[in-house]
């Protein structure tokens, strides 16, 4: 990342993947991917700090010390229990002397400039750009990781520029860009950066969105839910044998995040990526919709998008569009109020329509707006009122409902 | 390796022989042929290594190994004994372990030294380890330049990414491995340190290999089995991995894999096989026994009983069972 200007000259698959270019041209928006990859350059270039000589080191919050030098994270469910020159399962926080330091405060391997349909959050400040960040690192692998060359390596084999909050804050701003998407790898991994983050753009009249796997300890989700004015989750399968074969991780602990998410009130979102043969199960999208309707309520958004075969699973076809709109209806009649179809451009199940009258809302093309009749959170026709957040002014007026007896953040002084 | 000998086998392991390349001595032979040589492992220890620094035994190491060697090998000179293991038109791999306690260079410049009576080429041979930094904070001087022995980790340096870009699969691990051992060597010596390790229960030979895949951190559940296995069955560990040499000069029973002073003792000596699966599993018995002097408890009733030891053993690439190996002192 030292010349900049050159990166998207004849790009890898690595750089493409990194910055996003090319989900960017697959999907139809009307700029070129030199163009937009200019645009980011440009971007990037803005925030580029120090090329970093080595892993950066910030202490990390949600740790407790265990004998013999050793610690247990309690930031994710996992609870690694790290031995001095250890990492945890992410592979981004190191016990260091006995105590947990984070590798990846604001080590940024990603910088995009995206529709915040990308991420994709549909109710959420529609046709508005989201600053889009990562850094290496994720706490769980799912074996068809779009993003694996970032999300399961670790910091020093990835290229990242040191951008602190401010900066990023700044840079946003410039750019009159409403939303920091903390994104493409696992953002709770690198939470110490988020939270801080968030909490800067808040003063600073800027939204923060989490597209996450969900998978965190109630307390930090508590407590980073005050930061942020919107969450996308992947809820992978509605099966533990899914979760744990495919992904290396527990449904129940996702299940747990959803209900915390609707307890403290946040907007969010479902993505289901849909595997041929693992996930598409007609009956496992029933319980799984119904499971949403009972426990988060008939107004959070369900995604369900289209998987195309790399990383660990490349002898599976991509889905079949059939098979997304079978899901879409399986969860309509579940009761869900808005079901969309996912990586699938031009495809009238990525428009919104009102749950009340059935009318068409908003018009997507990829990951463009075509059109948005909703005004003031409303349907034009009816007056029916969409869920979702429609305003900035709605976005940062955002607080969490606190639980009544949180305990004490378990974080060392 | 408990399957019958194939003719495969069989006419791989005599065209080997003929070409005058002695394979390794325990994973030749089907484990249930009775005409299967006991797996060996050498102990080779000298107290006057206990003393003062490595670096002003480095002749005595030296001996230490060459003797080693040929007791391993039956070989009647060092010179010999090397050249049962490696070819001069080989590229040699010495994969050290600088995490934590790290191995020392002394012992892997006296393996040098032995590569090169085999007749191996400076330039062939490697000692390489994850990072260049933890080479250097291992006191490994490190060397890319085309002339001499090289010395480098995967990840030469933030965002140089050594590895391959490809996922390779093996039973549950899906890793990227370090291009040098991938592409660049055609055998390999693993030279881990005697010590502990908090989750796998000892860090020897077998876990070493951690340290050639990019994501190591996704593989320590189940302390780290059946992982760890999992790693060296790969076609780039098992088809190249001809010695194992451990760094016993300083033991460390507890607390590892991190360098804990408290919980080292001066072991003064080394630990080579050609059986990886066996030379580790006479490092964890050492290690067991001075955990009990220590009144420590034992790795399993401490919850981190080294299974990787037998998983290896049962999947056919050495022997576990202490009574059935061979163990020659030096």
């Amino acid at each position: 990342m030292d010349n900049l200007d050159n990166l998207f000259a004849s790009p890898s698959r690595r750089d493409v993947l990194r910055w996003g270019a090319a989900c960017a041209a697959a999907c139809g928006l009307a700029r070129g991917v030199r163009a937009l990859a200019q645009q980011d350059a440009a971007s990037t270039a803005e925030l580029a700090g120090p090329r970093l000589a080595g892993v950066a080191r910030h202490p990390a919050l949600f740790w407790e010390k265990l004998p013999d030098n050793r610690v247990k994270c309690l930031l994710c469910p996992r609870g690694c229990e790290v031995a001095d020159v250890e990492r945890g399962y992410c592979g981004v926080r190191e016990n260091q002397g006995g105590a947990y330091q984070t590798l990846v405060y604001g080590t940024l391997c990603s910088a995009n400039l995206d529709p915040i349909e990308k991420k994709p959050l549909f109710h959420y400040l529609p046709g508005t750009p989201a600053f889009s960040i990562a850094t290496a690192g994720c706490n769980l692998e799912c074996k068809f990781c779009q993003n694996w060359q970032i999300s399961q390596y670790r910091p020093e084999q990835v290229e990242s520029i040191v951008t602190e909050p401010r900066k990023l804050v700044d840079a946003c701003k410039a750019r009159k860009c409403p939303t920091i998407a903390y994104t493409y790898s696992e953002p709770v991994v690198f939470y110490e950066y988020m939270h801080d983050t968030a909490a800067l753009g808040r003063e600073h009249g800027l939204g923060s969105v989490m597209i996450s796997n969900g998978y965190i300890q109630e307390q930090p989700l508590r407590q980073l839910c005050r930061q942020l004015t919107g969450v996308k989750i992947d809820f992978k399968a509605f099966t533990e044998k899914f979760y744990q074969e495919a992904c290396a991780g527990q449904l129940k602990f996702v299940l747990a995040t959803l209900e915390v998410l609707k307890d403290v009130g946040i907007w969010f979102e479902l993505v289901i990526l849909i595997v041929p043969t693992l996930n598409d199960s007609p009956d496992e999208i029933k319980q799984m919709s119904e499971w949403v309707v009972k426990h988060l309520g008939p107004d959070v958004p369900m995604h369900f998008t289209r998987f195309h075969p790399t990383y660990r699973v490349t002898n599976l076809p991509q889905t079949p569009i059939p098979t997304l709109e079978q899901c879409r209806l399986i969860a309509l009649d579940a009761g869900v109020h808005y079901v969309y179809a996912g990586n699938v451009p031009m495809h009238p199940g990525e428009n919104t329509y009102c749950h009340g009258c059935k009318h068409e809302l908003i018009r997507r093309i990829g990951y463009e707006v075509a059109s948005n009749q909703i005004r003031d959170g409303k349907c034009p026709k009816c007056g029916t009122a969409i869920p979702g957040v429609w305003s900035q002014e709605q976005a940062l007026a955002f607080k969490p409902r606190e639980k009544p007896s949180a305990p004490t953040a378990s974080q060392p002084s | 390796m408990h399957s019958r000998c194939t003719r495969r086998r069989f006419l791989a392991g005599a065209g080997a022989l003929a070409a005058g390349t002695a394979l390794p001595v325990g994973r030749l032979w089907a484990a249930d042929e009775p005409t299967r040589p006991r797996s060996r492992v050498v102990v080779a220890r000298d107290e006057a290594l206990a003393g003062g620094k490595l670096d002003e035994h480095r002749e005595l190491l030296e001996k230490l190994l060459n003797a080693a060697m040929q007791k391993l090998t039956g070989a009647a000179d060092a010179a010999t004994a090397w050249r049962q293991l490696f070819k001069p038109s080989e590229r040699i791999g010495i994969k050290v372990n600088t995490l934590g306690l790290s191995a020392q260079p002394p012992v892997a410049d006296a393996i040098v030294a032995g590569l090169r009576l085999a007749g191996v080429p400076a330039e062939k041979i490697v000692i390489w380890d994850r990072f260049d930094t933890e080479l250097e904070k291992a006191g490994f001087k490190l060397n890319k330049s085309a002339s001499g022995v090289q010395c480098r980790g995967t990840d030469t340096k933030r965002g140089g990414n050594g590895y391959q870009e490809k996922i390779e699969s093996s039973g549950q691990i899906g890793s990227c491995f370090s291009k040098i051992v991938a592409e660049e060597i055609d055998a390999l010596i693993s030279v881990p340190v005697l010590k502990d390790h908090n989750l796998a229960g000892v860090t020897l030979g077998m876990k070493n290999f951690y340290g050639a895949i990019h994501n190591p951190n996704k593989y320590h559940d189940g302390n780290c089995d059946p992982y760890i296995v999992d790693v060296v069955a790969h076609r780039f560990i098992a088809k190249k991995w001809r010695l194992t040499v451990c760094d016993g000069i300083r033991g460390q029973c507890q607390g590892g894999p991190g360098a804990k002073p408290g919980f080292q003792w001066p072991f003064a000596g080394l630990l080579l096989g050609t059986d990886f699966v066996a030379t580790d599993a006479v490092g964890a018995d050492i290690l067991e026994k001075q955990r009990k002097e220590k009144g420590l408890k034992s790795l399993a009733e401490d919850g981190r009983p080294p299974k990787h030891i037998a998983t290896a053993c049962a999947r056919g690439f050495g022997e576990a069972d202490l009574a059935k190996i061979e163990r020659l002192e030096v």
